[in-house]
């Protein structure tokens, strides 16, 4: 049930162009690299005040961890095509998350692969960002 | 100011497993200096007289935010909230950027979940005026002869525009305040708003106003697609001048309410708990 580990921690340009989210907490993560993992979903919590993926990854060692990765609430990733049976137990991921700076094993989701290729992106016109002021200011 | 006062002992009582020094963060913000019923608002208040003549433009669909994002900040200058203190559109007053600069946002660059002060995610108070449009929540208007109802997914809820109206003299203070609405340009929708409390704060960051704001809404229609919506702030309890903020909205298909973000205590803490805390060691004002 648990792939072999893939952890990999790349610097992506793509994905550290979009915007912060407004997570709370957000500073407390890594936006400027992607850590990339492959995992095997355990749990899929659609709600609010932002949505919840729980899923375990196998390290070199063998050991097993438990990962949680958020999202924008339910109304949002609506918008961008997710339900609430977009995930569940047993699913075989790729993962693609802004994890914490401090080494726990949380973060907030940017894009999700299913193993049949599919991709699920967490990401898309969100939160206003200092540098991008609204369209006629400035 | 007394209400403020009674809102943060509510708070404190609310959340007593939090740490004193917490306690003491909430409890005693800075308030404005003087009786702000006095005070004399910098724009005209209410409709013009006469009324301008327009045809109704149509603002029918469900409306999700657009261009530019929600935003943490109401500040048009610093919507991401990365100028906390130091927008150059804010007039603060002394108090009111002391009383700012105190408070723990849950969201932004700044933000502290941990510790935060803001009374939304402790206790679920209701957003208010200008914070409403910073969560990624739709919301519809509903257009009749004598009111425009705006209904917002979160919360859920909604608030009157009474057109064809003018404010009571003496409105009593509440959440949402008195509004009344009227038409310009054939293509914009104006809310004017006094009478509100003091307990909101306007945006994420936790920018303050007092029982004095009047808050002007144009939402105005730019296509099929989209609606601008520019805000003003006028507050002469809390700043020396109006600021404004802006925000966009796009038309959205996904179903209004398809996902009700009702505020629950118990979600925000469980939400901290299951990814917030692991990431933020230490103090906390969260119940265990």
């Amino acid at each position: 049930m648990i792939r072999k580990t893939s952890i990999a921690v790349v610097c992506c340009a793509v994905l550290s162009s979009v915007p912060l989210f407004a997570h709370h907490g957000g500073n407390l993560y890594d936006t400027t690299k992607a850590k990339v993992m492959k995992g095997t979903v355990t749990k899929f919590e659609w709600g609010t005040p932002h949505n919840q993926i729980y899923y375990d990854v196998k390290t070199d060692k063998g050991e097993v961890e438990h990962w949680v990765a958020s999202t924008e609430p339910a109304g949002v990733m609506l918008e961008r095509g997710w339900t609430r049976r977009s995930l569940k137990p047993g699913d075989e991921v790729t993962v693609y998350i802004f994890a914490a700076k401090n080494g726990a094993t949380v973060g907030n989701l940017q894009k999700i692969v299913l193993a049949d290729g599919k991709e699920l992106t967490a990401g898309g016109p969100g939160p206003a960002d200092a540098a991008q002021p609204p369209a006629g200011r400035q | 100011m007394r209400t403020r006062g009674l809102a943060a002992a509510a708070f404190v009582v609310s959340v007593t497993a939090a740490p004193a020094n917490v306690y003491a963060q909430a409890a005693d913000p800075p308030n404005p200096p003087m009786d702000v019923s006095a005070l004399k608002n910098f724009l005209p208040i209410g409709p013009p007289s006469p009324l301008p003549v327009s045809k109704v433009p149509d603002l029918s669909g469900d409306w999700t935010f657009g261009a530019g994002g929600f935003g943490q900040s109401l500040s048009a200058a610093d919507p991401g909230g990365r100028m906390r203190g130091k927008e150059p559109d804010i007039p603060y007053q002394p108090w009111a950027l002391q009383y700012t600069m105190k408070q723990f946002p849950p969201t932004g660059p700044d933000a502290a979940f941990e510790r935060t002060t803001d009374p939304n995610i402790h206790t679920c108070e209701p957003l208010g005026l200008g914070r409403i449009y910073m969560a990624p929540a739709k919301l519809r208007f509903i257009q009749t002869v004598e009111a425009v109802y705006i209904l917002h997914e979160i919360g859920p809820t909604w608030r009157v525009a009474w057109l064809n109206a003018k404010h009571p003299d003496d409105p009593d203070p509440q959440y949402w305040g008195h509004s009344v609405g009227w038409y310009e340009n054939g293509d914009t929708l104006v809310v004017d708003t006094i009478g509100t409390n003091d307990r909101s704060w306007l945006d994420q960051l936790g920018h303050p106003h007092t029982e004095k704001l009047h808050f002007i809404e144009r939402f105005k229609k730019q296509d099929d697609k989209t609606i601008r919506l520019d805000m003003t702030v006028d507050d002469p309890g809390a700043y020396t001048g109006p600021w404004p903020g802006v925000r966009n909205f796009t038309k959205s298909t996904t179903g209004f309410l398809r996902f009700q973000w009702v505020c629950s205590v118990r979600d925000n803490y469980e939400h901290y708990e299951k990814v917030g805390r692991t990431a933020t060691p230490g103090e906390t004002s969260f119940k265990k």
